[in-house]
């Protein structure tokens, strides 16, 4: 043990000497595991104080119509009952809408969709107000409602909102694509269609407000608290200063909290915290948080691409048309990603995209983790794949021949700078997975029992790009005992990327991760930073990060430089301990450099704050760089499937991602590993029922998330290391994109093992069979 | 509502406790108890988030009634803190970033303590079947897997 520390402390030593970084690339300890493993109440939920009452969300039972009466009586003469919320008892806006304002927190008098909130009770106890909502009645007059995102673009269709049924239009045009489908041997179209999937964060939805100062304290479990905030505010007519939003500890996010729900729970628990003067705890239950709060859009991506006899990518034409369900939410911005994604990884010289967000009256969708990528990536990995069967090609070959490498220009006509280290993932898994032997083994197959292999490649814009600008600030300060306590807007959720933008500080400050201390992200301390999405905190705050760092470091140096005698020039720091370069062996540590501070006035308190350079990006003609960098991946799955039953496994997964820089590897490798597991999920089982507009499946034992049964038996996971031009060090994204690839990846193997082709996730083993019975092109379209 | 007088020992704890016909394992834990590691995910026995040892067996504390808990043993994750088995998993499971939202963490650790109890050197199936009631949604299990395996080791990882 005190070996290996005394080697770690020579090795940073010896990296601070030269002027290497240091800490970065290692497997440091995150600065909340400890609190995690010991089950601190840190959760929300855990933190409900005495004489807390309990507000329980009642919501339409119809998917499209007019409240004409509730019937609420009852509830309010249950035991235990302090009253009934509606709209009428908001005092400002009766709003919760995050981009379009399309959106009533307590929907009055139209509902769309089954999952509008029609008003909340609040009781002493929890039990109590979900009996008493239980016995309210509505009376409705039902409209015709739409539930088929086509049938909503027709021009004729009945309008879901004023405005009409389309909340978001899009497009992107390169080349002429009538130009590169005349010169194609091959030209093929196909459509494709994904589910609903619900995030299911274990924790779902809560949220607790607490009466103070004229004002309300809202504690909640979230991602974007300075968004609550402002939600919260107009409901109540208050100024933003008056609430006090705190993200408590969250318990998994993956976009459902970055979009409106949190506002609709912290609103009902402020709204009743103030009429009610007690603490009001809003908490949703996991069928409420199925129903009401917002999901993966489903999509119908149609893709005509034509393609030379000798395999080059000639043109491409694509629809892609995203359900928003009743309120289009960040919505607006998914169509955008998934829009720009919708050639994926390949460089064609014609491209025309359509897209459009509809608006019909299933329970909106939103901001998931992927945000448009893994319905985009699905669809044109499994044209891909359509086309290389066409060619009879090889369909790894016909990959590599059209992939993006430095130099080409996607979609938008970016041009790939040397950060694209797209091939190099692609050499790692088919090495790893042994495709090209395997391939070939099983090419001829006859058994009851057969093998694929399925691929899918990977291009992911980092961080917000035309979405909005891109900042964040992060505020820092050295404590008396010479801890580092950081502060931002920005949030963990769950992924390890707030110990990852603070390990960029270590590095810079040269003290351990051990060291920093997290403050709880709080709108009366911390600056507003965006929101918390799109995997950005270690891009965009580990810059900020980085800066506030570097303005501590040159605070720090001087004080260093004067307790060693030595020229500032000469000083570094390592592990907490100071040093002149020239004469290694006089030290001091940081905590008397801390004091020594202090005792001068030196204040150690700083914030960085940084904004990602502008994305440009021209809407009318369709073309520019909405992106500054991007990650790159690519995934091979291997199946097994019985050819009697449909039933599959996946066997094996071979996956390698380029993050650019991986400043916690460990970490890295529990995004890749959780995210491609999720999306296994999305791939094999997931999808959230509705029929009519009623959600079928609102609990965990009919929707089916994956458990430690499920995962492939190997997976083997890569980091490839390319450095990107934005991020601290290098570094690119990662939490989001392993969930973009299985989808396409699986249907891809079972496709290889059977002739059967899914085009609509989820790939169940009920539609292997059928294909398999029907014969393999009886279930497309 | 009808209330019952019980006596539940908790780790280690005889408590005499008045509950509620209705009130589940979970809400005495939680609400009298004040055990907060004990966490609702889905109120319905699907999650697993809530497992605790009741006589030393693994149960979703969401389905089981408070009064059937009457004369029982059951532990948490508080009652196990200082047990040399516990720090040496909760050790692999920090070691080996194990804990991404950490809402999962105490029944998986709970469910991992029990396993060690069991086996000193199980499989990755072992594993896998041992925490199977238990969702996590963050880490693919991967990194839990390898941390119960180094963690149920006897004399340390």
């Amino acid at each position: 043990m005190s070996e290996q520390v005394s080697q770690l402390l020579d090795s940073l030593r010896a990296k601070a000497e030269k002027g290497e970084l240091l800490y970065i690339g290692e497997n440091v300890v995150r600065v909340d595991s400890l609190e995690k493993v010991l089950g601190n109440p840190v959760y929300t939920a855990d933190l409900i104080p005495k004489g807390t009452v309990y507000a329980k969300l009642f919501h339409s039972s119809v998917p499209h119509g007019v409240v004409k009466r509730m019937e609420l009586e009852v509830a309010r003469s249950h035991p235990g009952v302090l009253g009934v919320l509606t709209s009428k008892d908001i005092p400002g806006l009766n709003e919760s809408s995050a981009v379009l304002l399309d959106r009533q927190l307590f929907a009055d008098p139209v509902v769309r969709s089954t999952g509008d909130i029609l008003g909340a009770v609040v009781a002493e106890t929890s039990p109590a107000a979900a009996d008493a909502a239980a016995t309210i009645r509505v009376d409705y007059e039902r409209l015709p409602a739409i539930f088929d995102p086509l049938e909503a673009l027709r021009p004729d269709a009945l309008r879901i909102h004023e405005k009409g049924n389309v909340a978001r239009q899009m497009k992107i045009r390169k080349g002429n694509v009538e130009d590169g489908f005349s010169k194609s041997d091959i030209v093929f179209e196909k459509t494709y269609r994904t589910q609903f999937q619900d995030a299911v964060p274990l924790e779902p939805e809560v949220g607790l407000a607490i009466p103070e100062d004229g004002g309300v304290r809202v504690i909640g479990s979230m991602q974007s608290p300075h968004h609550t905030q402002a939600a919260v505010a107009k409901v109540l007519k208050l100024p933003p200063g008056k609430v006090r939003v705190i993200q408590a500890v969250t318990g998994g996010a993956f976009g459902p909290k970055s979009d409106e729900t949190p506002f609709d729970v912290c609103s009902t628990a402020a709204l009743a915290a103030v009429k009610f003067r007690r603490p009001v705890y809003c908490g949703m239950d996991r069928e409420d948080s199925m129903i009401m709060h917002t999901k993966r859009h489903p999509f119908v991506i149609s893709h005509k691409t034509g393609v030379s006899r000798d395999g080059m990518l000639l043109a491409d034409e694509s629809k892609i048309v995203g359900d928003t369900g009743a309120y289009a939410s960040l919505g607006v911005f998914v169509i955008v990603r998934a829009t720009f994604h919708t050639v994926g990884a390949y460089e064609i010289p014609n491209v025309k995209a359509d897209s459009y967000l509809v608006y019909t009256n299933n329970t909106y969708t939103g901001s998931l983790r992927g945000f448009g990528g893994p319905q985009a990536i699905f669809a044109v990995e499994s044209q891909m794949e359509e086309l290389a069967r066409r060619l009879g090609m090889d369909p790894l070959e016909f990959r590599l021949k059209n992939m993006l490498v430095p130099g080409k220009k996607n979609a938008t006509s970016a041009v790939m700078d040397a950060s694209c280290g797209l091939p190099q993932c692609v050499e790692k898994v088919v090495e790893s997975s042994r495709y090209r032997e395997k391939a070939a083994m099983y090419s001829h197959q006859t058994g009851g029992v057969r093998r694929g292999l399925g691929i899918a490649l990977l291009m992911h814009g980092n961080s917000l790009g035309p979405e909005g600008n891109d900042y964040g600030a992060v505020h820092m300060e050295v404590l008396s005992d010479g801890s580092v306590s950081v502060g931002s807007g920005l949030t963990e959720y769950g992924t390890g990327a707030i110990s990852g933008m603070m390990q960029v500080a270590s590095s810079i400050l040269g003290v351990p991760l051990s060291r920093f201390r997290l403050e709880r992200p709080d709108t009366s301390k911390h600056r507003e930073s965006g929101p918390t999405v799109a995997s950005r905190v270690v891009v965009i705050g580990g810059n900020a990060s980085k800066l506030a760092a570097e303005k501590l470091r040159a605070k720090i140096i001087p004080v260093a430089a004067e307790l060693l005698k030595a020229d500032p020039k000469n000083v570094a720091i390592a592990d907490g301990v100071a040093f002149d370069r020239r004469k290694p062996a006089a030290t001091v540590r940081w905590d008397e450099i801390v004091e020594e501070a202090y005792r001068k006035g030196v204040t150690l308190r700083e914030e960085g704050f940084f904004m990602a350079p502008a994305a440009p990006w021209d809407q009318e003609v369709g073309q520019g760089t909405p992106y500054v960098q991007y990650t790159w991946g690519a995934l091979i799955v291997e199946v097994e499937v019985d050819m009697e039953t449909g039933y599959y496994k996946v066997l094996e997964a071979h996956t390698a991602y380029d993050v650019g820089k991986a400043v916690n590897p460990a970490g890295v490798l529990g995004q890749i590993y959780g995210g491609t597991v999720q999306g296994l999920g999305y791939a094999m089982m997931e999808e959230l029922l509705h029929k009519d507009g009623v959600v079928l499946n609102p609990n965990l034992g009919d929707y089916y998330v994956p458990t430690s049964m499920d995962i492939p038996a190997e997976f083997k996971a890569f980091i490839v290391e390319v450095p990107g031009p934005l991020g601290p060090f290098g570094a690119k994204i990662i939490a989001e994109p392993p969930i973009v690839l299985p989808g396409a990846a699986v249907r891809n193997a079972v496709l290889n093992a059977t002739g059967v082709s899914v085009d609509d996730l989820p790939v169940t083993s009920e539609k292997v069979l059928m294909g398999m019975k029907l014969g393999p092109s009886a279930r497309s379209g | 509502m009808t209330k019952r007088a019980i006596t539940i020992s908790v780790n280690g704890t005889e408590h005499p406790v008045q509950v509620d016909v209705s009130e589940r394992l979970i809400d005495v834990l939680r609400d009298h108890l004040n055990l907060k590691s004990v966490k609702e995910g889905c109120s319905t026995g699907d999650c697993g988030i809530c497992a605790v040892l009741v006589d030393g067996r693994l149960v979703n504390s969401c389905l089981m009634l408070a009064f059937q808990c009457d004369g029982r043993r059951v532990t948490t994750l508080e009652g196990l803190l200082e047990d040399p088995t516990m720090k040496q998993m909760q050790g692999s499971f920090i070691a080996n970033n194990a804990a991404q939202c950490g809402f999962c963490t105490p029944a998986m650790l709970m469910a991992s303590w029990d396993l060690a109890r069991h086996s000193a050197d199980p499989t990755n199936e072992d594993v896998k079947v041992a925490i199977s009631g238990i969702l996590c949604r963050c880490t693919g299990y991967y990194q839990i897997i390898d941390s119960v395996r180094q963690g149920c080791k006897r004399g340390g990882p």
